[in-house]
């Protein structure tokens, strides 16, 4: 520490310079605002001069504070950074403004918002600082408050995010399970009907659980397509119908018939996915069972696209037409007229010169009558 | 034909599945060697019969071992193994070395036309088309039969 007396003998010189009489003197004595200045031609800048603010804000008398650097304001919470911040810009001789804890005489303390800048003789050389303090804590508290605030609620928001993902994880997996068991029961069902259709010889039960198994692998077809796409509420019917003209194809062995398919995407709610297969199915079926008998070759056209507001589906065959056509099953027609009734669309079945053409008109939304 | 038929080893667990399953060999001209319901059963049938093909379910009698029992019938034997499950976005990117998956529910037909479509490609080498429907390949089998990687299934 140096002299202490130095320090007095700058005060006194510096008060002694700026009398009762001088106004600027008088404003910074009596400022509510803590002042401080610091003699810059001394080693350790000791304060030269306190107004009564600064020794009200920090609680030490005027002759405990001339004579030492300000940095016993300081203690051990006072952010080091800041600190160095306000070194580097006192020997660069450039003002600064920072926020440091610091200490009272007592030990409580306080948050100091420093106002620090440089004082220049003629010649550009520095001699003073001054200083001013202004005590933030309240709004530093504030701040501390809202930080904390801003934290928990941060907080609050990863937990509750945290739980969401979980019970999705769990909802994805309860439905992948859920999913799973369909296919594997859908697969037994017509394990089961294929079983049986192996061990009986009467035609018209074969014919029976065919029927039902064709039905059963519609459903399946469905099922298949629904968990494939990657929306699970819409079902695009112009891929089902692919699928399924290529399965009965293949199944019914009847290469003399060709089928052809103009097939335009039309989506429509999963929920009616499975009724309007099974009428398809259904239409499908009639067509190639019952249109060409006794190995008559012949044709059999499936459009699908969208006519004013509705969605239409053609299913027509040159075949033998209906009048000449082997009764086609009761119950098949039945299921056509009950799912068309619960999807509300319009059925229409006419002579195709020859064959026979059914159109299904399917409202888009469910506000056709 | 003039080739012996296709060896295959059924590997599942539902015993109802398992015995139309063998009807339906029977029927696309294949030879059923025999049924396995669990892993250990399944990969002593293979080591035991060297069949050309495994019918392969991912949930076995002892859990979900179907992909390991692809792997070491693939890796030990080097036996082509066919997933057929309901749950094929569950199965890892490199197939377990199986050469593809059927999705279930299938069809008696789209299992027929798989049987013959891999039946071209193990005696021939390559491939005679894309997979047919209700079928897909393996990255690994897709190049080695000669296509280009497929997407799977939309």
């Amino acid at each position: 520490m140096t002299d202490n007396s130095q320090s007095l003998r700058a005060a006194e010189a510096l008060a002694s310079g700026h009398g009762s009489e001088d106004p600027f003197a008088a404003a910074i004595r009596a400022d509510r605002m803590a002042t401080i200045i610091t003699d810059a031609t001394q080693a350790d800048h000791p304060i030269v001069f306190a107004n009564d603010a600064f020794l009200r804000l920090t609680g030490y008398g005027r002759d405990e504070v001339i004579g030492r650097n300000c940095r016993f304001l300081q203690g051990v919470d006072t952010d080091p950074l800041e600190r160095a911040r306000l070194r580097a810009a006192i020997s660069a001789g450039q003002d600064i403004t920072c926020e440091l804890l610091n200490y009272r005489k007592d030990g409580s303390t306080f948050w100091n918002a420093l106002y620090l800048s440089p004082v220049h003789d003629s010649h550009g050389a520095i001699t003073h600082f001054i200083g001013s303090q202004l005590d933030i804590s309240d709004k530093k508290r504030l701040e501390l408050q809202w930080n904390e605030r801003q934290n928990s609620l941060e907080q609050l928001v990863a937990d509750r995010t945290r739980d969401l993902t979980q019970a999705l994880e769990q909802k994805t997996a309860l439905l992948h399970e859920v999913d799973h068991r369909v296919k594997n029961n859908l697969q037994l069902i017509s394990s089961l009907l294929l079983l049986q259709n192996r061990r009986v010889s009467d035609p018209a039960v074969k014919d029976a659980l065919r029927g039902m198994l064709e039905r059963v692998n519609a459903i399946a077809t469905v099922h298949r397509r629904l968990f494939q796409s990657e929306d699970v509420e819409r079902f695009d019917v112009s891929a089902f119908v692919r699928d399924l003209v290529s399965d009965m194809m293949g199944s019914s062995a009847r290469t003399d018939i060709l089928f052809r398919l103009d097939l335009e995407r039309v989506d429509v709610a999963a929920s009616k996915a499975a009724p309007l297969a099974l009428i398809v199915n259904e239409l499908l079926s009639n067509a190639l069972r019952h249109g060409f008998p006794h190995g008559q070759p012949g044709q059999i056209f499936v459009g699908i696209g969208r006519i004013n507001g509705d969605f239409r589906i053609e299913i027509a065959d040159d075949g033998v037409g209906m009048p000449n056509a082997a009764k086609s099953s009761g119950f098949g027609l039945t299921i056509i007229q009950l799912l068309c009734q619960q999807l509300k669309a319009r059925c229409e079945t006419s002579d195709a010169q020859p064959g026979t053409r059914v159109v299904i008109h399917l409202p888009i939304n469910d506000a056709h009558p | 034909m003039n080739e012996q038929p296709l060896g295959v080893l059924i590997v599942e667990d539902e015993a109802l599945l398992a015995a139309e399953l063998g009807f339906l060999l029977e029927e696309a001209g294949c030879r059923p060697l025999g049924h396995a319901m669990r892993s250990d059963e399944a990969v002593a049938m293979a080591h035991k019969l060297s069949p050309d093909l495994a019918l392969v379910d991912v949930h076995l009698g002892d859990g979900p071992t179907g992909v390991d029992v692809a792997r070491r019938i693939h890796d030990d034997c080097g036996v082509v193994a066919l997933f057929m499950t309901a749950n094929v976005k569950r199965l890892p990117d490199d197939f377990a070395g199986a050469c593809g998956v059927i999705g279930k529910p299938y069809s008696g037909h789209g299992v027929k036309m798989a049987l013959a479509y891999l039946e071209v490609c193990m005696r021939e080498g390559v491939a005679p088309g894309p997979a047919p429907v209700g079928m897909t390949l393996s990255p690994a089998y897709a190049r080695l039969w000669g296509l280009s990687d497929q997407p799977r299934a939309v």
